[in-house]
């Protein structure tokens, strides 16, 4: 490798003050600032397209949905134009609805059961499949159909499995002599359906992304393992899962935002009824917008804006954690 | 030994398999279910008095949606790793000041729900002259990829050893040249796991057919299918009819596409 | 050399992709509002049409009407079928940058919504002939007295009722004359070891419109939810459910799977509308039906379906003149029939009702059903409705689903109710 000193045309590796600093001749040090700001324009240059893309394609709806909530917009003033500022109102009024507290609990329930069920499942059916028996390959892909299913197909077929009257599973339910279930229908379980439909869906991503993981980590550590006698869960404790902790974070904090999301799935299953038991805050976003025939923009956007605050945080926990580990 | 473990493992993966797939099946149940029978109690496994009337219905209308849904996806692909990769190249191997705060907003732009950004761009598409066209909708279904995207090349990209990149600048190569003919080539993992994402979710995507295309010349499958979902009126078979033949072509896709789909998210051996 | 040659690199990507996107913007033109893309120059000859139709493509009998109608009127069509409930948000979308359609066909209680927000014209401006349609069909278009466009036919809700199964459980269909009977009826339905009635109580606009009949038929009124009357009607419901005559899907039913949960043959009674009549003629169901009886005897009001034909404001008013043309064609008379009998809705004129029977004699208990309907937003409740219907729903569905008693889910609905209007 050259030296910085010997070869002034080799860039460093950036970041690393190469051997001695202190013995570069004014010239030098001027050629090495001059080559790291010209680093800094060449990563720039890559980095353009998807700054201009994320200000135009994303900055610039959230601040249409931010000034949505701090306005008062009725149907005539969201035409004609002219909504009054109130600031803070429409987040006042959303919070001291009766659906709030419902609403809140729900998206908590609703995104940590799913995560934790994706996530294990996920995990244990990725390294399931990395033991490469026949099949194995194929059987792995066909895991990932529920994903090219539209929305709207796939979360009507689990409502037509979960019927309480001539749904399948209700059926299987009644060979065994169990009592069938209001699925959909009973403010008990309509939260657990939605839950169970949106597991299934969840599962694909989870596998992909972690059974990458796997393939990553070198089967090196596991053939010493494998020397010193560690058996199949000592060899999972101890070097694969600690192994996996980066990929596992990334997998649950992407899990996360995008469960936070989702709203299709229950609109279409329950519409976040009856009542509120399965309204999460997407759906009752969802709702005071679209769902009925005045919509309500500006409560509505308020919603989803706190929607988007919560992820915010949850990001931002990912973020210090990343950096705990980082220094470690 | 070994064959036999293989064997009884091939066999609990296919039991796992089925299972992961049963809702699958049910919709190709539904599919070649009679109009009389929708809702029967209980309802009969296998389609003992079948229709094809689904399927006859899908081939007759379906077929352009589903080439546009194809044109669709493979617009998005290319236009996502344009976007995505030169980004994932600089953010892993370029450390632009100023990067971490672009991965975090990479990170954050994903929380924003797809009504929100759908009802954003409506404005900009009117003013672009974009509304009801097929290169708006590639645009807009590579928002849903393209974070994402540069996040698994980051992270696939900051696995490829310095010590390639420096034997390059020693031959005098630049950052454009190093990336294309270097990182790129390596990347080919990644390069197939994102193609495949961006495929995937453009192929689903309704909210942004819906918003930006409702009145388009050329629709995708997602819209295509409201064909059957009228004012009062719904025709279920025809529906499932649809997404079974939308699926077959992705599902075979992703069967011969697996052997590459690798989403390494961390720095790891660079396996080719 | 290699610095010069990296920074000039960096700096010509970022130039040629900045460059890029501020041609496409700049090509674009001025941003959102001023004026519209298809409708623009005053002499354009391409009018749009909306509907929420998405089910007829370019063959079916309704694109190639509309597109009569444009010859006739010398102008070309461009025809869009959107999902019902999409179009009120397209809609308004697209009225707030100026891209609103030349006409648009959208469900009658949606109207009052738009004229509110000023997105409709009145017929006065619009110059649409309303002269003979029927008052009680166009009160559900009305704001303040003035009519915002003209209905294109109307549906309502009836009990179809399957014969055999009747007949199996010994009930003669001419003695359900109100609740009492109609509840016997279904007593008997279940002993004979078949299902009673089916229908839609899901929570959205649907399941208020199904709930509309029972309501209105105990002789309460929408502008007080928690009378005795009211709660009488969802204790009737209640009690179905509860006895087992009515399934427990109808929670999550919608008015289609309701109508196929009739069709497997197992129900006695369906609540449904004019639109199954070509359904229930293909099904091998020996069927009838009954107007919706009221508590006490006779035929309950039902609430009006059934889509208005709109002329929305544009920015150029020397369209409307074209406009309302299209309007009086698509409603008028001659083609009134040929529409009508496509949508399987009831015409809006008492002539062209006279030539549905006579052309279908099953279609009188229809006629006279539609003639005792009762628009929703009528009686001047116009966009007071959607906040009162999103809280009657509400309440069926925690009393259906066993959470709130109906007493107290209506006094809570009537609070809400009034909070939400006040405000």
């Amino acid at each position: 490798m050259s030296q910085t000193q010997a070869d002034p045309l080799a860039v460093p590796h950036q970041g690393d003050e190469g051997t001695d600093p202190g013995v570069l001749t004014r010239g030098e040090r001027r050629r090495l600032t001059g080559r790291r700001r010209s680093g800094q324009w060449a990563a720039w240059g890559f980095l353009v397209p998807v700054t201009l893309y994320l200000v135009a394609f994303y900055a610039y709806p959230l601040y249409r949905n931010v000034d949505l909530s701090a306005r008062n917009y009725t149907v005539r003033s969201f035409v004609q134009g002219g909504a009054e500022f109130i600031g803070l109102d429409n987040y006042q009024t959303v919070i001291h609805d009766p659906t709030f507290a419902k609403a809140l609990s729900n998206t908590i329930l609703f995104t940590g059961v799913s995560l934790i069920f994706q996530f294990t499942i996920g995990l244990a059916l990725a390294v399931f499949f990395y033991q490469n028996f026949r099949l194995s390959a194929t059987l792995r892909a066909l895991f990932l159909v529920p994903w090219l299913l539209p929305l709207i197909v796939s979360a009507s077929t689990w409502s037509w499995m979960l019927n309480s009257d001539s749904g399948v599973v209700n059926a299987g339910l009644r060979v065994i002599g169990v009592d069938p279930v209001n699925w959909l229908t009973s403010p008990h379980w309509a939260l657990a359906s939605v839950i169970i439909a949106n597991i299934w869906i969840g599962i694909p991503f989870n596998l992909v992304v972690l059974y990458g993981g796997l393939q990553a980590i070198s089967t090196d550590i596991y053939e010493a393992a494998s020397l010193d006698g560690a058996s199949a869960w000592q060899k999972f404790r101890w070097i694969t899962f600690p192994l996996l902790r980066p990929v596992s974070a990334i997998t649950v904090l992407l899990g996360l935002v995008y469960t936070l999301k989702v709203f299709d799935i229950i609109w279409i299953m329950t519409k976040g009824g009856p009542g509120d038991s399965s309204t999460t805050f997407a759906t009752w976003s969802y709702r005071k917008s679209f769902g009925s025939l005045l919509p309500q923009f500006g409560p509505g956007a308020s919603i989803s804006n706190l929607l988007i605050l919560m992820a915010l945080v949850c990001g931002l926990v990912y973020v210090r954690y990343q950096g705990k580990q980082q220094n470690s | 030994m070994t064959a036999r473990r293989s064997v009884t493992k091939t066999l609990i993966g296919l039991v796992l398999t089925a299972i992961m797939l049963f809702p699958v099946y049910w919709m190709v149940n539904v599919s070649f279910t009679q109009a009389g029978d929708m809702r029967k109690s209980p309802p009969p496994l296998f389609p003992v008095n079948g229709t094809l009337e689904g399927y006859r219905a899908v081939l007759d209308q379906q077929l352009p949606y589903l080439g546009t849904s194809l044109v669709i996806g493979l617009g998005t692909v290319l236009f996502t790793l344009l976007i995505a990769a030169p980004a994932g190249y600089s953010l892993a191997k370029l450390r632009p000041r100023g990067g971490g705060a672009l991965s975090f907003i990479l990170l954050m732009a994903q929380m924003i729900p797809g009504i929100i950004m759908a009802i954003g761009f409506y404005a900009i598409y009117l003013s672009l002259g974009v509304l009801n066209t097929l290169p708006g909708l590639i645009l807009a279904d590579s928002t849903i990829a393209v974070p994402f995207g540069v996040l698994m090349f980051t992270a696939f990209m900051g696995g490829i050893p310095n010590e390639i990149m420096q034997a390059a600048r020693v031959d005098g190569a630049g950052s454009i040249r190093t990336f294309i003919s270097i990182v790129l080539p390596l990347s080919r993992n990644a390069v197939v796991t994102v193609s495949l994402f961006a495929f995937l979710w453009s192929w689903s995507d309704f909210i942004f057919a819906s918003t930006l295309d409702g009145g388009g010349g050329r629709q995708p499958i997602t819209i295509g299918i409201y064909r059957y979902i009228g004012n009062n009126n719904q025709e279920w078979n025809s529906i499932m009819a649809t997404a079974v033949v939308a699926s077959v072509p992705t599902a075979l896709l992703l069967v011969l596409a697996q052997r590459y789909v690798s989403a390494g998210v961390t720095s790891g051996a660079v396996k080719d | 050399m290699t610095i010069s040659t990296a920074r000039t690199r960096g700096v010509a990507a970022a130039a040629a992709t900045t460059c890029l996107v501020l041609g496409l913007a700049a090509c674009g033109g001025s941003s959102g509002g001023s004026g519209g893309s298809a409708t623009d120059s005053a002499g354009s000859k391409t009018y749009t049409v909306w509907d929420p139709y998405p089910q007829f493509d370019a063959a079916a009998d309704w694109s190639k009407l509309i597109d009569k109608c444009g010859t006739e009127a010398g102008v070309t069509i461009k025809r869009t079928g959107f999902d019902t409930t999409d179009l009120t948000t397209k809609t308004l979308l697209a009225a707030q940058q100026g891209n609103s359609p030349d006409l648009l066909i959208v469900d009658n209680p949606v109207v009052s919504t738009l004229a509110e927000g000023g997105v409709l014209t009145t017929t006065d401006v619009s110059k649409a002939d309303t002269s003979k349609i029927e008052p009680n069909l166009l009160a559900a278009g009305e704001v303040g007295g003035k009519a915002y466009g003209v209905p294109i036919g109307a549906n309502t809700l009836a009990l179809y009722y399957n014969k055999k199964v009747l007949k199996g459980a010994g009930v003669d269909v001419a003695s359900v004359k109100d609740w009492a009977s109609l509840t016997d009826a279904l007593a008997k339905v279940k002993a004979s070891g078949k299902k009673g009635i089916t229908f839609s109580a899901i929570g959205t606009e649907e399941g208020s419109f199904q709930f509309l009949p029972w309501y209105w038929g105990s002789g309460a009124a929408l502008t007080k939810l928690d009378s005795p009357e009211a709660v009488s009607a969802l204790q009737l419901w209640n009690d179905w459910l509860k006895k087992g005559y009515a399934p427990n899907s109808v929670i999550n039913n919608t008015q289609t799977t309701s109508w196929q949960e009739f069709a497997t043959g197992d129900y006695a009674f369906a609540e449904n509308g004019t639109w199954q009549l070509g359904n229930v003629k293909k099904s091998d169901i020996d069927w009838g039906v009954i107007p919706i009886p009221g508590k006490t005897g006779g035929t309950a009001a039902a609430p009006t379906g059934g889509e208005f034909v709109t002329v929305p404001v544009q920015k150029d008013t020397g369209r409307y003149a074209t406009a309302a043309k299209l309007v009086n064609c698509l409603t008028s008379t001659e083609n009134s029939l040929a529409t009508d009998t496509t949508l399987s809705y009831i015409a809006a004129t008492k002539d062209v009702q006279a030539q549905q029977v006579a052309a279908d004699k099953d279609l009188s208990v229809w006629v006279a059903a539609v003639g005792a309907a009762k628009g929703r937003t009528s009686d001047n409740l116009g966009t007071k409705y959607p906040k009162i219907s999103e809280q009657l729903w509400t309440a069926f569905q925690a009393s259906l689903s066993g959470s709130k008693a109906p007493q107290a889910a209506l006094t809570e609905a009537q609070a809400a109710a009034a909070s939400a209007i006040g405000s």
